[in-house]
């Protein structure tokens, strides 16, 4: 097999036996890029230079012995909103065309000092405000599994560049199910960590009180590999928590026996497609049948999340965004003559439709007026649904939901259409909004051949029970097989 | 729906043609729609959350970036400093 | 100021820079005058996806002054972004505090004609300062100096209580005494350290208060006085005319020594407040709020009245000692030994001390004089044992030499003679001498005194009593 289709896990033991060295793999993963990504468009910027040197280096290492890190020289990719020193971070916005970062965002800090291997910067919703990749401004990136169909979104790059396998893993971010739609859409791993695990120190905010750092992998065990580096307290992020995290890669076990595995009926909608709805049941009876017990639970109505998701979101949002103003960096429009026209002219040519839209809503729901009626009230929202969370928690370990009400659609599809694109985050955004764990796990293939994930959601630092439970349904399906056929 | 576009876009800094604004308004009513489907529940009181206490930092200064690194993003620079339009008379 | 029967209400709002050694949410020195772009880093220039984080130290400093300005401490507040743009505000929203501020409900007592005042403190929240706009004739645009960005301020808002700009210039100053006491800022007005936003209404006696409005750009206190009393005869002048007061922005120019109107209630800036999602709650601990606390020293208008209670000091004098920490410590050292009079020690520390420490740029302790060495001297000057001029020189010699006044009027022989008999033979001597200075004096011209007692003073070689002597002439000449 070709060393960019292996997993993290498997070429880590290789690179240990030495029987492949790093620049093997970037090599490999390099030319698979240099290949395919003509079709797939997943890469904003592909650091060819950078990485070989990277390599060479940990080759270097190796040679004299020393010991290293089990993700040493290994690819992993980054979605375009993570701060990488020296090298263009866009957010895939037209306002951050010529960005380059003068600093390194902690995450990178750390697979830097594991002797991670970066190939290059991936694309995604401008801002990560999408669900489809098509509102970067630079190209829209096609699902590996049918080139018509979107990768979801906003890590859609992240998504579609490990499932075409251009990259071995990748980073991807998740606001309101950025990482676990895109990875349902594409048929990988999608973890989005408890709020506060990973430091959000470098990535570029989108909705501060939302946002995390999270793998996306061909496998769970490269998932729990990609955790044991990117979690931990940072001093620069007064939102991560302090503790401490064994290691989920030594610890990951195929388990689920004597697990209370919740099925929560509003998340089995008349809104949810048969395929998905039927796909998850099946995994539910795999569960049981790997000795979980299956308890059914109620949890808020579905829609009272999106909205407090959408309020919260886009009022945070707005003024994130703020800065970006053509003053200091980013897209100064060349036609003004006042102040003020410098600031609506850049900000107009810079920002695309949807994140003005998200912009005006939050603007909106923060304003004088409206602000006790939208986001003190979707505030106090958030605080009902984490506190119905916690009583459900009371009676199960785990929470299984279909990832997406259906499989990946078409481009263009919905682009016309925010509140049906909207609905795509129906069954993520909960999770955000109640700052938990959750894992995004491919369980099926639709009639068309379009991959189905499956949700499993934990309580908050439960990750390693998401991993094993994970792991579990991995091992019964059988993981992650398609990628041959894509070639 | 009270929506006043135009104030929002002036708040948000943002310029829109009478076509686009057309356009938003209808979109951006519908998005308001949307998010109005919150639960009736009491909503008094302050948003502070006592349980998640900040560490806070020490005082203790460093110099860690020089100016051409901080300033090589900026879109017009003179004299160490970034330039905007006049902003006084 | 005649004010045509109105009364005048003023509240202020003072920003005032802490002297922390780190900026408020990041690691970049605070530190005043450096080199344009150097005091920065990506966190306080705004870059895309930096985060800050909160100096412990300006969370006590701002509590300090909480408690020096007997407020109650949120133990428990929050943080919050007030959303605008402008080029001097990389994020273009400044972290403060809206709903939950760090102090409230506290007050201060300021002197005013002798009257002791008790002014509201409606709050102190802790924010963070905004850059600095650069404007210069030879360019047409602005520049932009970023290293002010982050520099820890607390604003402290007063109740609108005061009334008269009198009233305003004690309170500011009282402000400014206490906020160098404290120790948490340099109160430099020059470097923009302290700045107000003043809040002016106008009413008749006995009437509710007039429609405010709100002053900007007030960077000094004699500043904020003209401001005051532009403003209020500008709000009496429209009112006598028939007119209304709007609630509006004015921005003062000093130079002008005018203002105008900045924005009306009608464009008035929506904030947009909410709560900082970047930054967790600040939750204090009692027993570090109890400790900071038990720190406050006793404040510079407490002693002013108390000085002036408890020692009579004339309201000017005890003003100068209190002004600065050292000065007010070493008079209380000085009155402390019981020996001198607290007056002399007034004296002494207004006069020589404060001209030893203003020309050697010493702080008191650093002059190296001990308070007990200081009293020998004060004391024997008091009692006449050495003349005032001999007693600044004995001063030098100590400061010199460290050895005791005692020690340095023996040594030199600067005893004044105050022995009668050995006095009025120079006296007799000086009379037989100056027979025409005799006859000036008795024909009105009674400065010829001055002259003889000097005489007199110049035969005794500088030891006699000058006011004995003096006594002794006038019984001659009046013979």
């Amino acid at each position: 097999m070709e060393l960019y289709r292996m997993t993290a896990a498997e070429l880590s033991r290789m690179l240990a036996e030495k029987k492949v060295s790093s620049k093997e793999i970037t090599q490999s993963v390099l030319a698979r890029i240099a290949d395919n990504d003509r079709k797939i468009k997943a890469y904003l910027t592909v650091d060819a230079e950078g990485a070989l040197r990277q390599a060479e280096t940990v080759d270097k290492k190796r040679m004299k012995g020393e010991a290293l890190p089990p993700l040493a020289g290994i690819p992993v990719a980054i979605k375009d909103n993570i701060c990488t020193r020296g090298l263009r971070t866009t957010c895939a916005s037209r306002m951050l065309e010529n960005f380059v970062p003068p600093y390194d965002a902690t995450v990178i800090q750390k697979l830097k000092a594991a002797g991670v291997v970066f190939p290059g910067k991936l694309n995604m919703d401008e801002f990560a405000m999408g669900s489809s990749t098509e509102n970067s401004y630079f190209q829209v990136t096609c699902n590996p599994f049918d080139t018509d169909r979107v990768p979801g979104g906003s890590s859609g790059g992240s998504a579609a560049a490990v499932a075409a396998c251009e990259t071995i893993a990748a980073l991807g971010s998740d606001t309101g199910g950025s990482i676990r739609q895109p990875a349902s859409f594409c048929g990988i791993v999608g973890l989005k960590p408890t709020y506060g695990a990973v430091s959000r120190y470098g990535l570029v905010a989108f909705a501060s009180s939302l946002d995390q750092i999270g793998p996306m992998a061909r496998s769970v065990a490269d998932t729990a590999m990609l955790c044991d580096v990117i979690f931990g307290k940072d001093s620069h992020d007064t939102t991560s928590a302090d503790r401490g995290y064994p290691s989920f890669a030594e610890a990951l076990r195929p388990e689920v026996k004597g697990l209370k595995i919740g099925i929560p009926k509003e998340y089995f909608s008349d809104g949810i497609s048969e395929a998905v709805k039927e796909a998850v049941m099946r995994a539910a009876k795999e569960y049981q049948k790997m000795g979980a017990e299956l308890v059914e639970i109620s949890l808020p109505s579905t829609d009272y999340a999106l909205a407090a998701y959408y309020i919260i979101a886009s009022a945070e949002a707005s003024s994130n965004l703020a800065r970006f103003d053509g003053v200091k960096y980013g897209h100064r429009s060349e036609n003004y003559g006042s102040l003020e026209e410098l600031y609506e002219n850049s900000r107009s040519e810079g920002f695309g439709p949807e994140v003005k839209r998200r912009i005006m809503l939050g603007t909106y729901v923060l304003s004088s007026g409206y602000y006790d009626a939208y986001y003190k009230k979707a505030k106090f929202t958030q605080l009902m649904i984490q506190e119905r969370f916690k009583q459900a928690f009371a009676a199960c370990d785990l929470i299984l939901t279909p990832t997406t009400p259906d499989t990946a659609f078409k481009i263009g599809e919905n682009i016309g259409d925010q509140i049906k694109m909207y609905m795509n985050d129906i069954l993520t955004v909960t999770v955000n909004i109640a700052g938990l764990p959750a894992i995004s796990i491919p369980c099926a293939f639709d009639s068309k051949g379009l991959p189905i994930g499956a949700q499993l959601i934990g309580a908050k630092f439960s990750e390693q029970i998401l991993l094993n439970a994970a792991a579990a349904l991995e091992k019964q399906l059988g993981g992650f097989g398609r990628c041959a056929a894509l070639a | 729906m009270d929506m006043d576009l135009k104030r929002l876009a002036k708040l948000s800094r943002l310029k829109f043609t009478p076509e686009e604004e057309a356009r938003y308004q209808a979109e951006m009513e519908r998005i308001v729609a949307m998010v109005e489907k919150l639960p009736d529940l009491d909503a008094s009181g302050p948003l502070i959350d006592p349980d998640n206490p900040m560490s806070m930092r020490e005082d203790k200064s460093e110099r860690l970036f020089s100016r051409d690194e901080l300033l090589k993003n900026a879109p017009e620079v003179q004299a160490g400093c970034v330039v905007v339009p006049r902003t006084v008379e | 100021m005649e004010h045509k029967g109105y009364e005048v209400v003023i509240g202020l709002e003072v920003h005032a820079e802490l002297n922390t050694e780190s900026k408020i949410y990041c690691s970049c020195k605070n530190e005043f005058g450096l080199e344009v772009n150097t005091q920065c880093c990506p966190i306080c220039m705004g870059m895309p996806g930096t985060l800050p984080t909160l100096n412990k130290k300006v969370v006590e400093y701002a509590a300090r002054m909480g408690y020096a300005l007997n407020c109650s401490i949120n133990r428990v507040c929050k943080q919050d972004r007030k959303n605008y743009f402008y080029p001097d505000l990389p994020k273009a929203y400044q972290i403060s505090q809206y709903d939950i501020p760090l102090c409230e409900h506290g007050y201060l007592d300021i002197l005013v004609d002798g009257e002791e005042r008790r002014i509201g403190v409606t709050r102190i929240h802790i924010e963070e300062d905004a850059g600095k706009l650069i404007h210069d004739d030879s360019f047409s645009g602005t520049l932009v100096d970023f290293n002010r960005c982050g520099v820890p301020l607390i604003e402290i808002v007063s109740e609108p209580d005061l009334r008269s700009s009198k009233e305003a210039k004690a309170y500011l100053d009282t402000i400014r005494a206490i906020l160098i006491y404290l120790g948490i800022s340099d109160g430099k007005m020059q470097e923009g350290s302290i700045r107000c936003d003043i809040n002016v209404s106008v009413h008749r006696p006995g009437e509710p208060f007039g429609q405010r409005t709100e002053m900007k750009n007030v960077n000094t206190f004699s500043g904020a006085v003209r401001a005051i009393e532009y403003e209020a005869a500008r709000q009496i002048e429209l009112l006598e005319s028939g007119g209304v007061i709007s609630q509006e922005t004015r921005r003062w120019d000093d130079a002008k020594g005018q203002n105008t109107l900045l924005r009306s209630k009608e464009n008035a800036e929506d904030y947009r407040y909410f709560p900082e999602p970047d930054l967790s709650t600040i939750v204090l601990e009692q027993a570090v709020l109890d400790a900071i606390k038990a720190s406050i020293p006793e404040l510079p208008n407490k002693k002013l009245v108390r000085y002036m209670r408890e020692f009579a000091l004339p309201e000017e004098d005890a003003r100068l000692l209190v002004e600065q920490m050292d000065k007010a410590a070493y008079f209380e050292e000085l009155t402390a030994l019981g020996k001198i009079k607290p007056k002399s020690a007034s004296n002494w520390i207004l006069g020589d001390i404060s001209r030893l420490t203003n020309e050697t740029g010493k702080t008191v302790p650093e002059l190296g004089l001990p308070a007990e060495r200081l009293a020998e001297l004060i004391a024997m000057a008091e009692t006449n044992r050495i003349s005032s001029s001999a007693a600044k020189a004995v001063l030098e010699e100590m400061l010199k030499t460290g050895r005791p006044a005692e020690a340095i009027v023996a040594e030199k022989g600067l005893e004044q003679v105050s022995d009668t008999s050995a006095l009025q033979t120079i006296v007799d001597e000086v009379v037989a001498n100056n027979q025409k200075s005799l006859d000036d004096y008795r024909n009105g011209k009674t400065n010829a005194l001055g002259f003889l007692v000097g005489q007199c003073m110049k035969a005794s070689k500088g030891k006699g009593n000058p006011a004995l002597m003096k006594e002794m002439l006038l019984k001659i000449l009046q013979q």
